[in-house]
């Protein structure tokens, strides 16, 4: 078990830095995330949305900029590999469920630095005003993981076919989406104060991520093998 | 005459008495408005058939990973096939009744959302399938796809309608267990689910063999 644990650790840093040589799932994120919310800021604004509108409309546009985002950086960990040729040789080097997890642990690390940047600059700058911080903050959590799980198995399929960044997003979408029907209603239920809501989104995102974890954990020897 | 031609006869009768019987011999249910609640012989077995057709492709897939056989990898692709086909008739069929029934052909009902998403499932398998070259390789990929995809269906099917609150009629088997339709709807509703999934079970065996053939001539071209 500790061995698993010690090569997913491994496999995650080597992502990381190698990640900070080029920085290019960084840039694709951060960029992506920063410039459509200096759009949505720009436009939108804290005053055009009326007063009830507010929890749902700024919920929707927050989970659409983080999803966007994670769609544009997250396939990077195996595309890379595939890219330099390094693949082969993770291969040896370590178990296939190692190199999930550590695979799994690097796209979490992005999901969450963006999150942890995006959030409290999306809430300073749409006047987005929070009433069960808690709930929200679970729900980020848990909905970061959600996403992170899916979009590296999804990350891992598409690596070995042709139209990558496409495909990507084709495959990742419909699996993605309710998910992002979830976390928008909870999102909403926890800036206007609906503890009800809160609990069953964080009850239906748990069910998603963990049932995802296991079926991934399952599929991806079947996918990581030549 | 062999017994798949008598079955293939049989379907045709069964169906065609099946339509007959969804104008003839139930009146229209209460609660809807017109004759729209005939829509619901051809609308429920077509979205009951877009699952089950999911559902075979996800265990052949699971066959195919399991044996490694080509077979499996046709049956799954075919059955992804007819899915989309069967998932776009159900939408249509249930947008039309929307639009009668509530005057808007779609408003994002959970149930709307749910069928939406399955479509997109299916399209991206077969996107998938067409993005990969190796056969070995596509064949792989799409089981793990299509084994994914069809676990976030329960979530669709059943949770997303259960906590958002749904125009959609309640369903057949509800929460409280009770059959709200009289006793010639139910039986006419039950014979027509028989026959779609007799027409599926046909139009799927027809594919798997045409995808066979069609893959033992390409072997034989190489």
């Amino acid at each position: 078990m500790s061995r698993l644990l010690v090569e997913a650790l491994a496999v995650a840093a080597k992502d990381l830095r190698t990640e900070f040589r080029t920085r290019v799932a960084l840039n694709a994120l951060g960029l992506f995330a920063l410039t459509v919310l200096a759009a949505v800021s720009y436009t939108v604004g804290p005053y055009r949305i009326t007063a009830e509108d507010r929890p749902f409309l700024l919920a929707v546009l927050l989970w659409i900029v983080i999803f966007f985002a994670a769609l544009a950086g997250l396939d990077r960990s195996f595309v890379k590999e595939e890219e330099s040729h390094t693949a082969p040789l993770l291969r040896l080097a370590a178990s296939p469920t190692a190199v999930w997890l550590g695979k799994l642990g690097f796209n979490l690390i992005l999901i969450y630095f963006l999150m942890a940047i995006l959030v409290p600059l999306y809430c300073i700058l749409m006047g987005y005003k929070i009433l069960l911080v808690g709930g929200f903050v679970l729900i980020l959590v848990f909905g970061g993981y959600a996403l992170a799980v899916i979009t590296t198995i999804v990350a891992a399929i598409i690596a070995r076919a042709l139209t990558r960044g496409a495909l990507f997003s084709v495959l990742s979408l419909p699996l993605l989406l309710p998910l992002l029907i979830f976390l928008i209603q909870g999102t909403a239920g926890a800036a206007d104060g609906t503890a009800e809501t809160v609990a069953n989104t964080l009850r239906a995102v748990l069910s998603m991520g963990g049932v995802m974890t296991i079926v991934s954990a399952m599929l991806f020897p079947v996918v990581w093998a030549d | 005459m062999r017994v798949s031609e008598a079955l293939k006869w049989l379907l045709l009768v069964w169906l065609a008495v099946v339509i007959i019987a969804a104008f003839f011999y139930v009146r229209p249910a209460e609660g809807f408005i017109g004759e729209s609640s005939r829509i619901v012989f051809f609308h429920v077995p077509m979205a009951w058939i877009a699952v089950l057709a999911f559902l075979v492709s996800c265990i052949t897939s699971v066959m195919y990973l399991k044996r490694r056989d080509p077979k499996d990898d046709i049956r799954a692709s075919v059955s992804a096939g007819l899915g989309l086909l069967f998932a776009v008739l159900a939408t249509t069929t249930g947008a039309v009744f929307a639009r009668i029934m509530w005057n808007a052909y779609w408003n994002w009902d959970p149930r709307q959302t749910s069928i939406t998403i399955l479509l997109l499932i299916y399209a991206a398998y077969l996107a998938l399938r067409g993005a990969i070259d190796d056969p070995e390789r596509r064949a792989s990929l799409s089981a793990v796809y299509a084994i994914l995809a069809f676990v976030t269906v329960p979530f669709l099917v059943f949770v997303v309608p259960r906590i958002y609150w749904s125009l959609h009629p309640d369903t057949i088997i509800n929460t409280r267990g009770s059959n709200e339709f009289d006793s010639r709807y139910t039986q006419v509703l039950m014979a027509s689910l028989v026959g779609f999934t007799g027409l599926y079970v046909w139009l799927y065996t027809i594919g798997c063999r045409i995808e066979s053939i069609r893959q033992r001539r390409r072997q034989e071209v190489l």
